[in-house]
Parts: C-alpha cells; sequence; structure tokens
C-alpha cells in the first residue's frame, strides 16, 4: 500500500450477523487517489454493504478494508466516524439534505463533525467556502439561501455534491446519485462531479445498477465480477 | 448541536408547541397545587396564636376547634354562664374571651362575644386585631351594635354608622329575622388573612336582646308576655349559654394541668382543647386530601411527559433519514442520543420556563380571584428550594424519558448505517 493508494481491500470477506453464507467475498480491490471509478451490480448484490464497509459504519474482519492507511478494523467506532467526517464525502441517492437547514447550512455541515476539513477550507469562512461550491456548481445566491425542501431534486442533488466535496475530503461515495435525475439533469450532474473531483485531486466511488453510465467513467468494476461469493438469493 | 437540535425542533414547531404547552399546563398546576398547599397550611396556622385553651360543652377536638376558629359548623351542645364564671376564677387564667355562636347575616358567622376579642385575640406572629375603622363595643355605651371582619363589612357593604339585620340560624336565607332590634356597625376590622375577616361581632348582651334571655332595664316590664320578665338582678348574665370560651393563660405551660381540671368539672361536661396541636391533628387528617391533590397534579406532569415521548418515538420513524446524513457526515452513534435528549430537554425547559411564567401571571392577575372565589391567599413570592427541586424533577424525568427515543435512535443509527428503506 503506498500514499498514492485510497481504498485497499484484501481477501474481504463479510457476512451479516446470523448469515448463513458470506454476502461479500472480494480477494482484492485498490482505488487509486484522484481514480473515477464506477461499481456496477444488481440490487441485492452488496453494493451498500460494500459501501457501508468502506465508510466505515460496519466493520470486517483485520486488514481486510484500509482506508489512506487506516485498517479499519482496528480503529475505534469513533475513529472511524471520524475519518468517515475529514475524509469521505457521501452522496445518497436521494433525501441527502436536512430539510429544515437552508442549503447553505446543509453543505457547511460537512465541517461540523470533521476539523480536518475545516482546517483544509481554501477561505477561512465556512459559509463563504461553501458558497463558492455551490455557485461553481450552479445554485443562485437565492437558491442558496432556501430551505432545502423547496429545492428541486436536482437542485437538491448538487446541493448534496457540495456537502460532499466542501473542505476536499480524500474520497466521494456516491451511492445512485442519478437515479431520481432525469437524463438531462444526471449528465450535467455527472459533468459537475468530474470537475469538481479534478478539482481537489478527489477520489470517486460512484455506484449505480445502471449500466449506461458505465462508459463515462474511465474504470469500470463489474461488482459480481470480483465477488467470489455465491449468492443464493 | 444546539443549532441542528434547535432548527430540527423549528422544523416540527406544530407538535413541538403543543408539546411545550402540555408540559407548561403540568407544570404550572404542579407549582399552583404546591404553593396553594403550603400556603394553606400557612394561613391555616396563623388563624389563632396566643390562645392555651379552647373549652366547650362536652364535644370532639375537632368539632370546637372549627366552631370557635373558623365558625364552621354547629356546636349542638352549649355550656352553661355558671361554667364560664368558673373559668374566670381558675387560678392562672390571664384573659377570657367568652363566644356565643349559631346566628348568621347572609351567611356570615354572628359571633356574640365582649371587648376581650378585641384587646386579647392574637393571630398569625402574636398579632393582635386592629380596627380599620370605628370602635368596640364599650366605646358605643349600647347592646345592639356591632363589629364586622374586613371581608364582611366589603361583602356586606357596609360602613360605621350603617344598620345591619342579624338571623337566627346560620342558612343564607332565614325566616326568622331579628328585624326588630337592628344593630348599628359601630367597628370594622382591618384584614388579618384568617377566618376573623369574615366575621360579624356582636356584644353578648345584643345576642341576649335579640334571643330574649336579656332584658336592658328600660324595656323590663313593658312586655307582660315575656318569659324571661321576672328577676332580672343587676349580675344577671346577658347570655344563659356560651358557644365557647377561649383562654389565655399566666404561664402556658400550665395548660395541660388546666386542661384536665377543665375536662373534669363535675358541674357541667366540658371540653377543652389546646388549639395549636387541635390545628395539627385537623390538618393531619386534611392531608389525605392534600396528599390527592398533589398526587393528581403529579399524574397531570407524567402525562405531558408522556406526551413529549411520544412525540419523540412518533418523531424518529420519519428522521431515520435525517439520521442517517448525520452518520454520513461523521455523526457517530453517541451524537444521535445526545441529540435527541438535547432536543427532550430544550423541549422542557421550554415548558418548564413558560409554565412557571404562567404561575406568576396567575399570581400576579389571579390572587385577588383565588382570595374572592376560594378565600385561598397566595403571594407571588420567588420560588421555593421545594418548587425549584419540583422543577428539576420535571426536567430530570424528561431526560430520563427522553433515553428510550434516544436509545433507539441509536439503535437505528447503528442498524441503518447510511441505508434507509423507508
Amino acid at each position: 500500500m503506498t500514499m498514492s493508494t485510497c481504498v485497499e481491500l484484501k481477501q474481504l470477506e463479510f457476512r451479516w450477523p446470523g448469515a448463513q453464507s458470506a454476502l461479500l467475498s472480494i480477494p482484492e480491490l485498490t482505488l487509486a487517489r484522484g481514480e473515477r471509478v464506477i461499481l456496477r451490480g444488481a440490487s441485492g448484490s452488496g453494493k451498500s454493504t460494500l459501501l457501508s464497509l468502506i465508510a466505515g459504519i460496519h466493520t470486517a474482519g483485520p486488514r481486510q478494508v484500509q482506508v489512506l492507511g487506516h485498517d479499519l478494523a482496528q480503529l475505534s467506532q469513533h475513529q472511524r466516524d471520524r475519518l468517515r467526517a475529514n475524509e469521505i464525502g457521501y452522496i445518497f441517492q436521494q433525501f441527502n439534505l436536512l430539510p429544515y437547514l437552508s442549503a447553505v447550512a446543509n453543505v457547511t455541515m460537512a465541517c461540523q463533525f470533521a476539523p480536518a476539513r475545516r482546517a483544509r477550507l481554501a477561505d477561512a469562512d465556512r459559509e463563504a467556502s461553501a458558497r463558492q461550491l455551490l455557485t461553481r456548481l450552479g445554485l443562485t445566491y437565492a437558491q442558496q439561501q432556501q430551505p432545502a425542501q423547496q429545492l428541486s431534486v436536482g437542485q437538491q442533488q448538487r446541493v448534496a455534491a457540495a456537502r460532499a466535496l466542501l473542505g476536499s475530503p480524500a474520497l466521494i461515495i456516491a451511492d445512485e446519485p442519478t437515479s431520481a435525475l432525469d437524463q438531462g439533469h444526471r449528465d450535467e450532474f455527472i459533468k459537475l462531479l468530474f470537475e469538481a473531483c479534478d478539482a481537489q485531486q478527489t477520489t470517486l466511488l460512484f455506484v449505480t445498477h445502471d449500466a449506461t453510465l458505465v462508459p463515462l467513467f474511465p474504470r469500470a468494476i463489474e461488482l459480481d465480477e470480483i465477488n467470489q461469493a455465491v449468492t443464493n438469493v | 448541536m444546539f443549532k441542528l437540535a434547535w432548527a430540527s425542533l423549528w422544523n416540527r414547531r406544530g407538535s413541538v408547541w403543543l408539546t411545550v404547552l402540555a408540559i407548561a399546563v403540568s407544570t404550572l398546576l404542579l407549582l399552583g397545587v404546591e404553593r396553594i398547599r403550603v400556603q394553606t397550611q400557612d394561613n391555616f396556622a396563623n388563624t389563632i396564636s396566643g390562645t392555651d385553651l379552647i373549652v366547650g360543652a362536652r364535644t370532639g377536638s375537632t368539632e370546637l376547634l372549627l366552631s370557635s376558629v373558623f365558625h364552621i359548623g354547629n356546636l349542638s351542645n352549649t355550656m352553661s354562664w355558671q361554667s364560664y364564671s368558673y373559668l374566670q376564677e381558675l387560678p392562672g387564667v390571664a384573659w377570657h374571651i367568652p363566644m356565643a355562636m349559631g346566628d348568621s347575616v347572609q351567611g356570615l358567622p354572628v359571633i356574640a362575644t365582649n371587648d376581650s376579642l378585641f384587646d386579647y385575640f392574637r393571630y398569625g406572629n402574636k398579632r393582635p386585631l386592629e380596627f380599620a375603622a370605628g370602635h368596640n363595643f364599650a366605646a358605643a355605651n349600647e347592646v345592639t351594635v356591632a363589629v364586622l371582619g374586613a371581608e364582611a363589612a366589603s361583602e356586606l357593604g357596609l360602613r360605621v354608622a350603617d344598620d345591619l339585620v342579624i338571623a337566627h340560624g346560620t342558612g343564607e336565607i332565614s325566616f326568622s329575622n331579628h328585624e326588630a332590634h337592628p344593630f348599628k356597625v359601630v367597628g370594622v376590622l382591618a384584614a388579618t388573612g384568617t377566618p376573623i375577616d369574615r366575621g360579624v361581632f356582636i356584644p353578648l348582651a345584643g345576642q341576649g336582646l335579640v334571643h330574649g334571655d336579656y332584658l336592658p332595664a328600660d324595656v323590663h316590664g313593658h312586655d307582660d308576655s315575656h318569659e324571661h320578665e321576672h328577676g332580672h338582678a343587676h349580675n344577671e348574665p346577658p347570655v344563659y349559654t356560651l358557644s365557647a370560651v377561649l383562654l389565655g393563660l399566666e404561664n402556658p405551660a400550665l395548660a395541660l394541668r388546666l386542661q384536665r381540671t377543665v375536662n373534669t368539672y363535675k358541674a357541667e361536661a366540658l371540653s377543652a382543647i389546646m388549639p395549636g396541636l387541635a390545628l395539627q391533628n385537623f390538618w393531619r387528617t386534611l392531608s389525605l386530601f392534600e396528599r390527592a391533590l398533589v398526587t393528581i397534579s403529579g399524574l397531570v406532569v407524567v402525562t405531558g411527559l408522556l406526551g413529549m415521548l411520544t412525540t419523540l418515538l412518533a418523531s424518529l420513524r420519519e428522521r431515520r433519514r435525517e439520521m442517517a446524513v448525520l452518520r454520513a457526515i461523521g455523526a457517530g452513534p453517541i451524537t444521535i442520543l445526545g441529540l435527541l435528549v438535547f432536543e427532550a430537554l430544550l423541549v422542557t425547559l421550554g415548558g418548564t420556563l413558560l409554565g412557571t411564567l404562567g404561575l406568576y401571571a396567575v399570581l400576579l392577575f389571579g390572587a385577588d380571584l383565588l382570595q374572592s372565589t376560594l378565600g385561598i391567599q397566595v403571594t407571588a413570592s420567588l420560588l421555593t428550594k421545594r418548587e425549584l427541586a419540583l422543577l428539576g424533577a420535571i426536567i430530570a424525568a424528561a431526560i430520563l424519558l427522553s433515553l428510550y427515543p434516544a436509545w433507539r435512535a441509536y439503535r437505528n443509527a447503528l442498524a441503518d448505517g447510511l441505508t434507509v428503506k423507508i
């Protein structure tokens, strides 16, 4: 593992407590820093579980999951939460935002539990940094002030992207972020995400079941191909 | 964290307001009941002081206490004037106040007595009675005169020099008005906050006159059919019977011995009670009612808090997304737990604060109404230690209760992680 490695999986075996067989069994997977990877898999293939392992919500065995050189199994719950806060931006399929906060407040919240991200901000003022990012992602000043629940789904996803990007985390995990968008908005969203990731040298792990997105990414991984666990649903 | 909890509550302000209101009302009730309870007890203990013994015909101590001090109820037995003379002669008796009850003026008790009442009666911290206007019986030099308690005067709308008609019996409406003998108001007492305020005081001779016990010299002989026409010597008593006598002793330590002497008096069956002890006993019998009141208001608080618990639990389901978002940006499960406890704390603090403000609003603006309708005296004094402890208990109970939804949220946060299926 070198410093240019962002995520490294080795002999990952994971089963839910009480489950008969392993859900995930991945001999090896490495994501380099700054890489843009699309991970494709059908529903129920273990995508979400894999993401929660990388994000440190759940843990696998020792040395099986390493993020930025940290063996997640060796970290305490609090340390994993802190690592996620500092180094991982997470974008959900939808409902990414706290509906009662304004768009800009949703973005600055990324720094709430993340001292490292606060320290990395170009502008000392969190709100100013969040505004820059939102403006770059195409939200007007007025939209930035609105409560998140009043924005359209497309706008909400861009706010979610801004929150994931603020403070330049090393990795962005996007879990089907475009599934609620129509094709026009989808392509535009991915374009904006790429630009922002390039600007910050951020690794992007984009997860989808949609095969039509695969050609847009330099590297594509089929979960079924790397996962050797026998899935008998 | 505070901002987040606040924003989240604000987002759900409709149901949150109702919860705050429920807690406010229950707090108001609890503090109100507590205050009325304490102040009633204080008022109660202040009704009489300095009197060492109360003597009446043989009866229960509560009956004697109620009729002589609170002017409530009717003593069926009376003691004779001869016994009163005997009491006066007992060694160590410093002063004595005779009382004859049974009449009323528009529901207010009429107490026939003498000027000893105004000279020797003490209440609260040994405070004497004071005249707000006018003077006592002796200065009037007549028998058909009356002195009114402060409340009685305002309720009857009478002032010094006005006329007053006394009815026989204690009912509000009476068929036998003693209209033949209107009484003239010669004095009005200052307010005391005791049952004295509601009393109408007339001289014993005045009562004797309306009941036909006593005939002044000029009336004597004009009415031949009168049954007491014969033999009115100069030392004839103004009334033949009394309801009670209050005794003050030169040495209060003698009270116990004197009580036994009176209780074993052979010529007439008498009861002597020590007012302090009797008041305590009586209060103890009331404490059941008092405890019920406190229990009910306590249960209302529990209801208010359960309402909050329900609101919190109901909100958890719709907030699982919110929790997942917070987890995604690095909030630990403990933070989620803390957030919910903190929300409950905010709601309860808001509720108790509002309830306390409500209490003071009631005390400041409703004190007169309480006094006039329920006869309860309350003052808007600072919160007592006990009241602060009650508030603390409400808040502590709220935090304790909120641990359940908080723990549920914690569990959800651990189990759901970042994937919530709704």
